[in-house]
């Protein structure tokens, strides 16, 4: 009688857990064929996680005015000792890692930056090449800011990094050609001696690129959040082990699942669960494969997960766009006014170069996810141009002998209205659903506040 | 199928309960209240009645169970029904403001001293637009519907009411609805594009009971009188400004002499301008209805389906089959 009292609580305990730990991107088991490593699971993306935090420390960098070697250290270098600048553990968020080398050591972010052309910007340069430009520019200006250009490099570093880094190797590399049957199979280990599959590696360093939390899935958005913010009301949520510390590599937001959070948070859309729960199903459906090569079925079962990450992450860049557009708008039309009045612009030009940082960055994103965009791409770069309208009229037109030149543009004003078509371009394009700070809201909200014409009233 | 019918008859009721306990409704219950009070003082006042007296001077069954009445009440039950079910059909207020929106930003440059007004003056503003423009655009298809025979043969059903409550508003043939309600579209889409477009996120409504400011203020000061039998009226001084409940009801005249008048809705200016303003009396005494009208002119099939019949007619070469108000007034004369 006890003993099978005994079997009843085991076995409960057991399909409890199991159904606790189900939705948790870890204790994946290894399936790796003659495996004699120490390892007891194969899930791995601690070199993503180090890449955010190099990410993280350069924005950091270069918000602080540090000289270009210190930045190109954290960007092109590899070599150990580089403590994390960002994130570091503040009051009532205490985080577990303070070097980058704790997480995975010889790691940088310049060797997984794009390489294919960027039109977003003069000069005919890489992903990776425009990254370089704009670290150097950046360290011959205050703070990252420089007003006569109107870049705020700080904004366009780090949005394009997420982009040209994290979503390219993600969505371009990782998910696309490593997908294929005869790249990194199943049925061999990833590397020798690896706890893990080449197809296990290859969807945990995609998901590594997402920068989400590995118990997203137990989180609301606002959670997930407040991680990323480093809020104490957050520390709770994101210390999943209970051992006082938050690890940088499985407890901690950053990059586009924050992004995915902000927007979330509001209730209209599902981005990081959507996404996270197609990386937990992915991986899932490649563990189940017990380290034999896939079959078919279960190859184009996992595309049609990466199709879903795909698909919903470049809306949520989209979404970013649609939202700085919205902020770039309501600048513009702050610095109209304040012009007008024969004011003090100042502040609000800031502002407004900051916020065009944001929306270049994430718009230079889209074009590193390996999709042609074509006709929308176009429209995107005629729309934005290649920097913020200045007040006397002009734009950054070329580079040339690494020196980028202004020419006439349009009016502040032209441009402000450029910024509802890109709003609308969002929407056409990407069927973006957030849509914060979006210019034409007030129209849907005058409406509703007129109410309906159904009662059919006679005069 | 039956889920979309039990959800069609929930929206069904919930439309309405609306037209009772929404502000932006004509017969929404406080402004029933309101225009209950204002009559039953103007009774005691006017015709020296006492309170009880006034009261069942109100609510006497041969004015709320005539009928006429009656079928007030079915068509506004039917209506509400037929309206759920054509409205997905009809032009989103927010695609043309939208539209519009759009268009205004390519082809013009929005003027610089549209950035200098306050959210409280730029709101001002935009609600005092919209009720002024909202309220012509009223009495300009209310005309035409006068005018042209093909749409009095509709409006015509609104004037076979033979007793006058305030449910009378709603006796409204479901194509004149769909005629309002693209007005209304047009007026609030064109509108709220526009002042978008000129003062952006500093537009809002100014509200009072969920309604446009004015027009709920309107509605608490009796507009619900307009169809009732207390002739209300403002003394000709005002009347050439607003239109009175008893101007209203000479619009409802059965006397062919008060055809064609006092179309407006709250502002009388367009009727002065038109040359269709009627002044009222506190003492008029008027019946309701139209002349030609015939006994089964209350019955339900009869009101929905005979203005098709007397629309087709009135494209059909000899068979004038229905004429406008404006066409017997000239006749008459």
């Amino acid at each position: 009688m006890n003993k099978t009292l005994l079997s009843i609580v085991v076995a409960t305990s057991i399909v409890f857990c199991a159904q606790t730990h189900a939705a948790v991107y870890a204790d994946f088991p290894i399936t790796v064929k003659n495996y004699t490593g120490e390892k007891i699971h194969s899930e791995s993306f601690a070199g993503q996680m180090a890449r955010h935090s190099l990410h993280n420390s350069v924005k950091k960098l270069i918000s602080k005015g540090a000289d270009v070697e210190k930045t190109r250290a954290y960007f092109n270098g590899k070599a150990a000792g580089r403590a994390i600048i960002d994130p570091v553990s503040k009051d009532g968020f205490p985080v577990l890692q303070t070097q980058v080398d704790e997480l995975s050591s010889g790691k940088n972010l310049s060797s997984k930056a794009y390489k294919g052309l960027i039109t977003g910007m003069p000069g005919g340069l890489t992903g990776a090449e425009l990254l370089e430009l704009m670290i150097d520019k950046a360290a011959q200006t205050e703070n990252g800011y420089d007003p006569l250009t109107g870049y705020d490099y700080t904004q366009l570093v780090s949005k394009f990094t997420m982009g040209a880094v994290f979503y390219n190797q993600a969505v371009d590399v990782y998910l696309d050609e490593k997908l294929a049957a005869n790249t990194a199979p199943n049925n061999e280990a990833y590397e020798e001696g690896a706890a893990y599959t080449g197809k296990e590696h290859v969807w945990d360093e995609a998901f590594g690129y997402f920068g989400a939390p590995a118990h997203t899935l137990e989180l609301t958005a606002e959670d997930v959040y407040l991680i990323a913010k480093q809020a104490p009301e957050g520390f709770t949520k994101a210390d999943y082990n209970g051992d006082g510390k938050v690890s940088l590599e499985t407890e901690m937001a950053y990059a586009h699942a924050y992004y995915a959070a902000g927007f979330d948070k509001g209730g209209k859309t599902q981005y990081l669960h959507t996404i996270v729960q197609s990386f937990v199903d992915g991986r899932k459906l490649i563990a189940s494969a017990n380290g034999e090569a896939l079959s078919g079925g279960q190859r184009s079962e996992l595309i049609g997960y990466a199709k879903v990450i795909k698909t919903q992450w470049q809306r949520l860049i989209a979404e970013a766009v649609f939202k700085y557009a919205g902020s770039v708008y309501g600048d513009i039309e702050k610095l109209e006014t304040i012009i007008e009045a024969n004011g003090d612009a100042g502040k609000a030009y800031r502002s407004y170069v900051k916020h065009w940082g944001e929306l270049k960055g994430f718009a230079l994103s889209l074009e590193a996810g390996g999709v042609n965009l074509g006709e929308t791409g176009v429209k995107l770069n005629r729309l934005l141009g290649y920097s913020p309208v200045l007040l006397g009229n002009t734009q950054v037109v070329a580079l040339v002998d690494g020196k980028f030149i202004q020419s006439s543009s349009v009016s502040l004003s032209e441009y402000r209205v450029q910024m509802i078509k890109l709003q609308k371009l969002m929407i056409d394009a990407f069927g973006v659903e957030t849509r914060s700070k979006d210019v034409t809201a007030n129209l849907a909200e005058l409406v509703n506040a007129l109410g309906d014409a159904l009662a059919a009233e006679n005069d | 199928m039956m889920d979309w019918l039990f959800e069609f008859i929930q929206s069904w009721f919930a439309e309405l309960a609306g037209l009772v306990s929404q502000g932006n409704k004509r017969v929404f219950v406080g402004y029933l209240l309101s225009a209950a009070m204002i009559a039953v003082v103007w009774l005691m006042w006017q015709r020296r009645l006492k309170f009880l007296s006034a009261i069942g001077c109100l609510f006497q069954r041969n004015l709320w169970w005539t009928s006429s009445s009656r079928s007030d009440y079915q068509v506004m039950v039917l209506n509400q029904a037929v309206m759920l079910l054509l409205s997905p059909l009809l032009l989103s207020k927010l695609a043309l403001a939208t539209a519009l929106f759009y268009g205004l930003n390519d082809w013009i440059t929005r003027p610089l001293w549209s950035l200098e007004l306050s959210v409280f003056w730029a709101s001002v503003i935009f609600t005092s637009c919209l009720f002024v423009v909202d309220d012509a655009s009223r009495y300009y298809l209310h005309r035409l519907m006068h005018r042209w025979p093909a749409l009095w043969a509709f409006h015509r059903v609104h004037h076979t009411a033979q007793s006058l409550t305030p449910f009378t508003v709603l006796r409204t043939h479901p194509m004149e609805g769909v005629l309002f309600g693209l007005r209304s579209t047009m007026v609030q889409g064109l509108m709220i594009g526009l002042f978008v477009f000129l003062l952006g996120d500093r537009v809002t409504l100014l509200s009072l009971l969920g309604a446009n400011v004015f027009t709920a203020v309107f509605n608490l000061l009796g507009a619900n009188l307009r169809h009732s039998p207390v002739p209300i009226s403002y003394g000709k001084a005002l009347e050439r400004w607003f239109i009175s409940p008893a101007q209203h009801q000479i619009h409802h005249s059965q006397a062919s002499k008060h055809w064609d008048r006092n179309f407006g809705v709250v502002l009388a200016v367009w009727d002065r301008l038109g040359n269709t303003l009627e002044y009222g009396s506190n003492k008029q005494q008027l019946t309701y209805g139209l002349p030609d009208q015939k006994p089964n002119e209350h019955q339900l099939v009869t009101l929905y389906w005979q203005p098709f019949k007397s629309c087709w007619c009135c494209f059909q070469r000899n068979k004038p089959n229905t004429i406008s108000q404006a066409q017997q007034v000239r006749h008459d004369k």
